[in-house]
C-alpha cells in the first residue's frame, strides 16, 4: 500500500516536551518512523559567561544550568574548584553538603516521577502530590539559604551558611512524612496495573547501547548496570554511609520509573545517617578568596540525572580560561531516537518523561 | 475471553485502590492558601531587593565588584571633615539583579541587606530600571497598593 510520511513538529512549547525541546517526529499513521531533536531554545552560553566570570561570580550561574537540582550543580563546581586549588572543606561541610545534595535529589526525583505518570495521562493528581511533598523540600532550603529554586548555598571551601536552629527536626520530620507518602505512591502508580501495562516494555535501552551513548544515572542504572559514583567513586563522605544502589532488570519506561521510586527511599536513609553524624565545627574553611588557579581539572559528581561533569582550565587569572560543563541530560537525550522508532506516538511521549531531561543543562 | 475479563476485573480493583489514595487525601487538610488574601511569611534569610542603609556605608566597593551582573554601581567620596569614606552614588538594577546574595555575603559592615519583599513586579519598565539606593523612599512604587493606571 502507498503511503506518505507525515511529519509532526512536537514541541518547542509542549506540555509533556519538559522545557524547550522541539522534536521533528516522522510518521506513518501512528507509529513514529524518524524523529530529530532540536536542541538550543534555552541556550544562555553559560559556557561562554564562565570565561568572563571569576570562580566566586561563577557560582549563582551553576544554578540555572539542571533548574530542578541546583545544589547538586553547586556542588559539582565546588569540588571541581576545590581538588584544583587543592583544599578541603570542613566536616560539617561535607555533611551539609550530602544532605543538600540528597534532599534536593529526592526533590528532582519526585519531580521526575509525577511528570513521567502526568505524561502517560494520569492527569495532574500525582503531579500535584508530589509537588505538594517537594514544597516541604523548598521550605527546609528557604530557611537555609533564602531561595526557593536558585539556592548558591555552597562556596568553594564550604558552605555558605549553617542550617538554622530547629531546621534538622524539620528534616527529620519530612523523612518520616516522605516515607508514608511513598507507601502512598506505590498505591496510586507503582502499584498500578494499568500503569505498569502502559510503560512496561515500552522504550527498551539495552545495557551496550546505554554505554555506547554515554548514558548515566538513573536510566543506565535501569538498564541493569550498577554504576553509581556515589559508590564506585566516593566524593565528599559517601563511602562512610549504608545505601543501595537500585538496578532495573529491563531498562523499559518503567525500570526507569522503578529505579527513581527506589533512590527516593535510599535518598532518605543517607539523609538521616547524615544528619546523626553531623560535626560540630566551623562550615567554612578560612582560605584566601583571591584564587589564580593554574592547570586544568577534570572532576564529575553523581547529579539526580547522571554525571555531571566540570572541566576547568586555569591560566593564573581569577577566572578560567576555558570551563566545559558535561551535562547528563545531553547525553540521555541522545538514545531517545533509537528507543522512539517503532513506536506509537503517545509511546513517545512515555519515552521522553522516562528519561527525565532538563533542558536548561543540555543547552546550557 | 475468561482471561480478559480477569484482567479488566484487575484493572478495576487498582483504579479503586488508587482513588482510595485521593479520597484519604480529601479530608487533609488544604496546603494552599489564598494569596492575594492571606501572605506567606517570608523566612529570615529571604533574599529579596537589595536595600541600603546610607549611614553604615562605607564605599568599599566590594558589593560592586562581587555583583555577577553588575548591577550595582557604586561610587563613593572621602568626607573632609569625619575623614570617612561615604557613597555618593548607589544604583540598583533591579532588571540585571539575580538575587544571589553575594553582595548581602561580602558586605563588611552589613549596611546592604536583602529586604524581605518579593512581590516585585511592575506595570512599567521604568520602575525596574536603575533604583537609588540612596533616596529614602526607594521601594514605593513596589509596596503602593495596584492602583496604577496602565501606561497606554
Amino acid at each position: 500500500m502507498d503511503y506518505e510520511e507525515l511529519i509532526i513538529n512536537m514541541g518547542p512549547q509542549h506540555p509533556s516536551t519538559h522545557g524547550v525541546l522541539y522534536l521533528e517526529l516522522k510518521l506513518d499513521g501512528e507509529i513514529v518512523v524518524d524523529c530529530r531533536p532540536n536542541i538550543g531554545y534555552l541556550h544562555r552560553s553559560i559556557e561562554k559567561i564562565a570565561e568572563n566570570r571569576t570562580f566566586v561570580q561563577f557560582m549563582p550561574f551553576t544554578d540555572r544550568l539542571d533548574y530542578l537540582a541546583s545544589m547538586n550543580n553547586n556542588l559539582g563546581f565546588c569540588l571541581t574548584m576545590e581538588k584544583l586549588l587543592q583544599i578541603e572543606a570542613p566536616a560539617r561541610a561535607q555533611y551539609l553538603r550530602v544532605i543538600m545534595a540528597e534532599l534536593n535529589r529526592v526533590a528532582s526525583h519526585l519531580f521526575a516521577v509525577s511528570t513521567f505518570a502526568q505524561d502517560l495521562g494520569a492527569y495532574a493528581t500525582p503531579l500535584f502530590y508530589a509537588l505538594r511533598d517537594r514544597e516541604k523540600i523548598v521550605q527546609i532550603f528557604d530557611q537555609i539559604c533564602g531561595q526557593r529554586l536558585t539556592y548558591n548555598y555552597m562556596r568553594i571551601g564550604g558552605v555558605s551558611a549553617d542550617i538554622p536552629v530547629g531546621v534538622d527536626q524539620l528534616i527529620r520530620d519530612f523523612i518520616i512524612y516522605e516515607r508514608q507518602m511513598m507507601a502512598e505512591y506505590d498505591d496510586l502508580l507503582t502499584n498500578n496495573v494499568i500503569f505498569r501495562a502502559r510503560s512496561k516494555m515500552i522504550g527498551v535501552l539495552s545495557k551496550e547501547s546505554a554505554i555506547d551513548h554515554g548514558v548515566t544515572g538513573p536510566n543506565l542504572r535501569a538498564s541493569g548496570f550498577k554504576w553509581d559514583l556515589r559508590k564506585d567513586e566516593p566524593y565528599l563522605m559517601y563511602d562512610q554511609f549504608d545505601f543501595n544502589v537500585p538496578v532495573g532488570k529491563n531498562g523499559d519506561s518503567w525500570d526507569r520509573y522503578n529505579v527513581r521510586m527506589l533512590e527516593i527511599m535510599e535518598s532518605l536513609k543517607i539523609i538521616e545517617q547524615a544528619l546523626n553524624g553531623l560535626p560540630e565545627g566551623d562550615p567554612v574553611a578560612k582560605i584566601n578568596k583571591a584564587y589564580r588557579p593554574t592547570g586544568e581539572i577534570y572532576v564529575r559528581t553523581e547529579n539526580p540525572r547522571g554525571e555531571l561533569g566540570f572541566y576547568v582550565v586555569g591560566d593564573g587569572n581569577p577566572f578560567p580560561y576555558r570551563l566545559k560543563i558535561r551535562a547528563p541530560s545531553f547525553s540521555n537525550l541522545s538514545v531517545l531516537t533509537s528507543l522512539i522508532r517503532g513506536l506509537n506516538i503517545s509511546d513517545a511521549v512515555c519515552v521522553l518523561g522516562s528519561l527525565d531531561v532538563v533542558m536548561g543543562e543540555i543547552d546550557r | 475471553m475468561l482471561k480478559e475479563i480477569y484482567q479488566i476485573l484487575i484493572g478495576f480493583l487498582s483504579i479503586l485502590k488508587g482513588l482510595g489514595v485521593t479520597w484519604k487525601n480529601i479530608f487533609r487538610k488544604p496546603v494552599t492558601m489564598e494569596y492575594p488574601l492571606d501572605k506567606p511569611v517570608m523566612t529570615a534569610k529571604h533574599r529579596g531587593l537589595v536595600d541600603l542603609i546610607p549611614d553604615k556605608c562605607i564605599a568599599c566597593l566590594q558589593c560592586s565588584k562581587i555583583c555577577p551582573t553588575a548591577a550595582l554601581v557604586v561610587s563613593g567620596i572621602m568626607n573632609p571633615e569625619t575623614k570617612k569614606r561615604a557613597p555618593d552614588k548607589f544604583v540598583y538594577n533591579t532588571e540585571l539583579c539575580c538575587f544571589c546574595g553575594l553582595c548581602e555575603e561580602i558586605c563588611p559592615t552589613s549596611a546592604l541587606f536583602m529586604n524581605k519583599c518579593y512581590e516585585i513586579a511592575c506595570y512599567q519598565h521604568a520602575d525596574l530600571t536603575p533604583i537609588d539606593l540612596l533616596r529614602s523612599n526607594k521601594y514605593q512604587h513596589l509596596t503602593s497598593p495596584r492602583t496604577r493606571e496602565r501606561k497606554k
